[in-house]
């Protein structure tokens, strides 16, 4: 096996959160990101999945240093990313860069779409004042935009051409890896596609490594080869995409894909449900031992002593379960009732079937 | 999300055929607008606020009579400053009248050109003084804003100061000290009026912070400086313009308020509060002393601040985008 | 017995100083109790201002209802009074909004936003809207109901808010409950429970429900019946399997195989539509979709497609929705074929 282009191992991202009144740094502590690791291999397509919290898009951001992780090793083509100084640094975000959701906030209003593309070659030195507007409206072509339009500002473009430029923008210094933080949930259902289809078409031309960030279900597993599933700051299943969605073995990952409904009404409307209680808890108080026990619907005692680490079950393949052999769920766990527990419902003591 | 209605139609994105190698776009219905800037949107949107508009052409006006008024004023309306020792007797207190269209004051002195030169003072002290406080409220907010931490608490606290402070006492205070005097006076007020331009900006800057192209910026390899420079800077800048506008009318009235005191210009240089000290004792007997200096003091400083709040709405807006 | 909720050939334009924004053009469609109807589209489908609309709470100027009716139980709304539509509105005809952040006010507490329907239209004494609300709290899933109810929104998490919002919409026990996109600022394992509940309650009371959205999944889950809508206009309607299983409009086509699906065995190819939705307010000549349709002819470019019944109660706006297999080859046309 070939060495990995990315190597994260152990991140981990804590906010402190004072109360600002005197600069303290007592007050509570959002473990946004606890230990996590994965690698990514050239060429391939990582997907990190998970809900509003789970940490992916902070673990996207301590991946190109737009955070200051807390601690952990991140290793790009064997280069300590965590350890760059200014020059290293900057030559580092030529080679890994990052596509943002919101089309609308990434590009900066008062500068046409000529600047905003020509930017990173000007930052970097690298042409003259006309190769550069030479590339950025090549770059627009290839991106399904009129080259005239470098002259145009964002404003009078929709969400889904600007999404095009931030894209166009990321790859301006042919980069060798992008961070792609939710870059299709902010534009309507019709243009989402051409956008997925855009980014693999890019993928295959550029020789790019995706590192890709979503909540949606669906277009992480059309767009991934691998995925990894998060909650609360944490992997708690990963491995190839088949893999992970026709055989989860972490139940939160079955929750996640059962609730997720099928555009089949004949279909959805027999499908049972995994309906998990309650909300996800706090981040800054997170559950002791797994921290999903709490909504968990095969929760046993020791779920909440003991963290289960990421186990191998099957060829590329790990979920951090203590149970993870014995999944999926029975079919009469797969409907937990409406909660008057609480306790459970609050996030608070293991609740049991 | 995307299609507000109220833009103009967007050329259609082009569509890109499913094809494994790269798309040959394909242009569709591709509706070309002129191009919109932003600065040109702000400028309909005010134009259509009449009142914003109506402040902004008395602004010209007067700033026009003033300017000009060296070379008319004196000849056609009677020197401002010059008495006339032989004709105090007559001239003095002249109700309105075709010679003098404001009337005459105490000294025999034509008002209506006092009143334009009073313009000149009262248009440089404001604009003089809202210079040295976006000077200093520029540097004080940015440097809050951009380090944060100690920075901005000490700048932050200084300025809470100087807001509980009485404006006009504290101005006082500082013409004691320097003495009066046209350029004291602007200074005075320049000098106490940097925490409102301070605090916009502050909060500006730290709004504009929150931007995903700032973070686009930092992730491309821009350097700090570059950052606040090309994108914090301009985009923070807006809602300056509209603080220092209204804050030229502060300035005016401010002005007028120590005249009145007699801590600002000293006579016999003409000043509109001046007048209206003088006019104090002739409120019923001879009101032109008091009625002309008064409205221009009215209607500039309307005239600002009504500037000002169709500048916040126009350029308000267009942030939304 | 007419219908519970009918709105025949709603027209509401707006009327701006950029032109007339025809938000909603020519929608219809009726709903009887225990019914589902969903409204699917994206930005700019009007598919918010109908909902806004059948609960007159559209600013006119510079909204105005152009032509067309809508009717509760026979009986035209827009003719009534505003003081008769607010003795509808929360009470027969009741609305969950989508933001739950913004939705709720923040500085009254939760318990009392939810009396308040109560206290208006029952005329229920304070502690007896009260009693109500902590009742209709535990009701929609919210323990400690009675603690609860003395917080504010902003001590409750989104999903808990949206709950909230359920039950400050159940209060009077309406008719008609319009949910305007009323999980998509929820993540999805807590969209699935507000779903569950919302089907829960849908059972026990009876009422109709107007689910609008754009995620095709959750009209999937919901939906009896389904409009969809594009620039204002209904593009198809139709039984939700209908319209699944045989869509008869080739947006509603796009729609369906434009967006990846985790559950089919091996990953297709996208075939998206082009295009983007276009401006209000300079649509194109002739159907509204014809520059982002595979299929567009001549006739389309000129003539807006009326909407015709197809195959008994399946609508759909498209001159060749008729021809049989129309959207057979739809995959290869969309993809650029011919």
């Amino acid at each position: 096996m070939a060495t990995p282009l990315l190597e994260v191992k152990d991140l981990t991202k804590h906010f402190y959160v004072g109360n600002g009144l005197l600069l303290s740094k007592l007050g509570k502590t959002v473990k946004a990101v606890e230990r996590v690791s994965f690698t990514l291999q050239e060429g391939e397509t990582l997907g990190l999945v998970g809900e509003s919290g789970c940490g992916k898009s902070t673990t996207g951001r301590c991946i190109n240093r737009l955070l200051e992780a807390s601690s952990g090793d991140i290793t790009f083509q064997g280069v300590n990313v965590l350890k760059l100084k200014t020059r290293a640094l900057k030559q580092y975000r030529r080679e890994v860069s990052f596509i943002f959701q919101d089309p609308y906030a990434s590009l900066n209003p008062r500068m046409t779409f000529g600047e905003i593309m020509t930017e990173p070659l000007v930052i970097h030195g690298i042409g003259t004042r006309k190769e550069r507007q030479e590339r950025a409206k090549e770059m627009l072509k290839i991106v399904g935009l009129q080259p005239e339009h470098i002259h145009r500002y964002p404003h009078e473009f929709s969400g889904g051409q600007r999404q095009r430029v931030g894209i166009a923008r990321s790859l301006m210094l042919r980069p060798k890896m992008i961070i792609c933080d939710e870059p299709v949930s902010a534009l309507d259902v019709s243009i989402q596609a051409q956008i997925i289809n855009l980014l693999e078409e890019l993928q295959e031309e550029f020789k790019l490594t995706y590192l890709f960030i979503a909540h949606d279900l669906a277009v992480v597993r059309h767009i991934c080869d691998r995925v990894a599933v998060m909650y609360l700051g944490k992997i708690v299943e990963i491995g190839g995409w088949r893999e992970v969605y026709n055989s989860p073995h972490h139940p939160y990952t079955q929750s996640l894909l059962s609730a997720v409904p099928v555009p089949d009404p004949g279909k959805q409307k027999q499908r049972s449900r995994i309906i998990l209680q309650g909300d996800v808890p706090s981040p800054i108080d997170p559950p002791s031992g797994c921290r999903f026990h709490t909504r968990c619907p095969i929760a046993q005692p020791v779920c909440s002593r003991e963290e289960p680490p990421l186990k191998s079950v099957g060829p590329g393949h790990q979920a951090a379960c203590h149970f993870a052999a014995s999944c999926p769920i029975p079919e009469d766990l797969s409907k937990v009732p409406c909660a008057t527990d609480e306790e459970a419902f609050m996030g608070g003591a293991p609740h049991r079937p | 999300m995307s299609t507000d209605p109220g833009k103009l139609a967007e050329s259609a994105a082009l569509g890109l055929e499913g094809a494994a190698k790269l798309p040959t776009p394909a242009h569709h219905d591709e509706v070309v607008d002129k191009s919109r800037t932003l600065r040109g949107d702000a400028w309909r949107r005010l134009r259509k606020n009449k009142l914003a508009v109506a402040g902004l052409v008395w602004i010209v006006i007067i700033i026009l009579i003033a300017v000009t008024a060296g070379l008319w004023v004196p000849r056609v309306l009677g020197d401002p400053t010059f008495i006339d020792t032989a004709k105090v007797a007559t001239q003095s207190l002249n109700p309105p009248s075709h010679a003098h269209p404001f009337g005459t004051d105490t000294l025999g002195r034509d008002i209506a050109s006092r009143v334009i030169y009073g313009a000149r003072i009262s248009l440089l002290v404001g604009v003089l003084a809202v210079a040295i406080m976006v000077v200093i409220g520029l540097i004080a907010g940015a440097l809050a804003a951009y380090y944060g931490g100690w920075w901005d608490a000490v700048i932050m606290r200084t300025a809470d100061i100087f807001f509980a402070f009485p404006w006009v006492l504290f101005a006082i205070i500082l013409i004691a000290v320097l003495g009066k005097g046209f350029q004291n006076v602007f200074i005075a007020i320049g000098v106490l009026g940097w925490p409102s331009i301070a605090r916009v900006f502050r909060s500006s800057i730290l709004s504009v912070k929150q931007n995903e192209y700032v973070d686009a910026a930092r992730s491309m390899g821009a350097s700090t400086r570059r950052i606040l420079f090309r994108h914090i800077t301009p985009n923070s800048v807006s809602p300056i313009i509209v603080v220092a506008t209204m804050s030229v009318g502060g300035a005016i009235l401010t002005e007028a308020a120590l005249s009145f005191l007699g801590m600002g210009v000293v006579p016999p240089t003409p000043s509109w509060g001046g007048m209206l000290s003088e006019a104090r004792s002739y409120l019923f007997s001879a009101p032109w002393l008091m009625l002309y200096p008064g409205i221009a003091i009215l209607t500039t400083v309307l005239a600002f601040v009504l500037l000002g709040d169709g500048l916040r709405d126009a350029l308000d807006v267009k942030m939304k985008d | 017995m007419p219908p519970l909720l009918e709105v025949a050939d709603l027209h509401m334009h707006f009327f701006t100083p950029d032109g007339v924004v025809k938000a909603v053009d020519g929608v219809s469609f009726s709903l009887e109790p225990g019914m589902t109807l969903a409204i699917v589209g994206e930005s700019g489908s009007g598919k918010s201002v109908t909902a806004l609309s059948i609960m007159r709470l559209v600013p006119e100027p510079p909204g105005k209802v152009v032509s067309g009716d809508i009717r509760f139980k026979g009986q035209s709304i827009l003719a009534l009074s505003a003081k008769e539509q607010r003795k509808l509105r929360g009470n027969r005809i009741a609305m969950i909004f989508q933001d739950p952040m913004t939705s709720l006010n923040p500085v009254y507490r939760v318990g009392k936003q939810i009396a308040e329907p109560l206290r208006i239209h029952k005329g229920a004494s304070r502690k007896e809207a009260w009693d109500a609300a902590v009742e209709l709290l535990t009701r929609v899933g919210i323990p400690r109901a009675a603690e609860r109810a003395r917080d504010y929104p902003h001590e409750f998490s989104g999903g808990m808010r949206q709950r909230v919002m359920i039950a400050m919409s159940l209060a009077c026990g309406p008719d008609v409950l319009i949910a305007d996109e009323p999980t998509t600022a929820l993540d999805v394992t807590i969209q699935a429970q507000i779903l569950e509940l919302m089907q829960e309650i849908q059972a026990r009371t009876e009422s109709a429900i107007i689910m609008i959205t754009h995620d095709l999944g959750v009209v999937a889950d919901m939906a009896d019946n389904v409009l969809v809508m594009y620039a204002g206009k209904p593009a198809e309607f139709g039984k939700a399997s209908d319209v699944f299983y045989n869509p008869l409009h080739p947006y509603t086509w796009g729609l369906l195989h434009s967006n990846p699906r985790h559950d089919v065995e091996e990953k297709g190819k996208l075939v998206p539509i082009k295009g983007a939705p276009p401006s209000l307010i300079h649509l194109p000549e002739g159907c509204s979709f014809h520059p982002r349709c595979a299929y567009a002819r001549e006739i389309c470019r000129v003539v807006p497609p009326p909407l015709v019944d197809i195959a008994d109660g399946h609508l759909s706006a498209c001159h060749f929705s008729h021809e049989p297999e129309f959207l057979a080859n739809a995959e290869y046309c969309f993809a650029g074929g011919r």
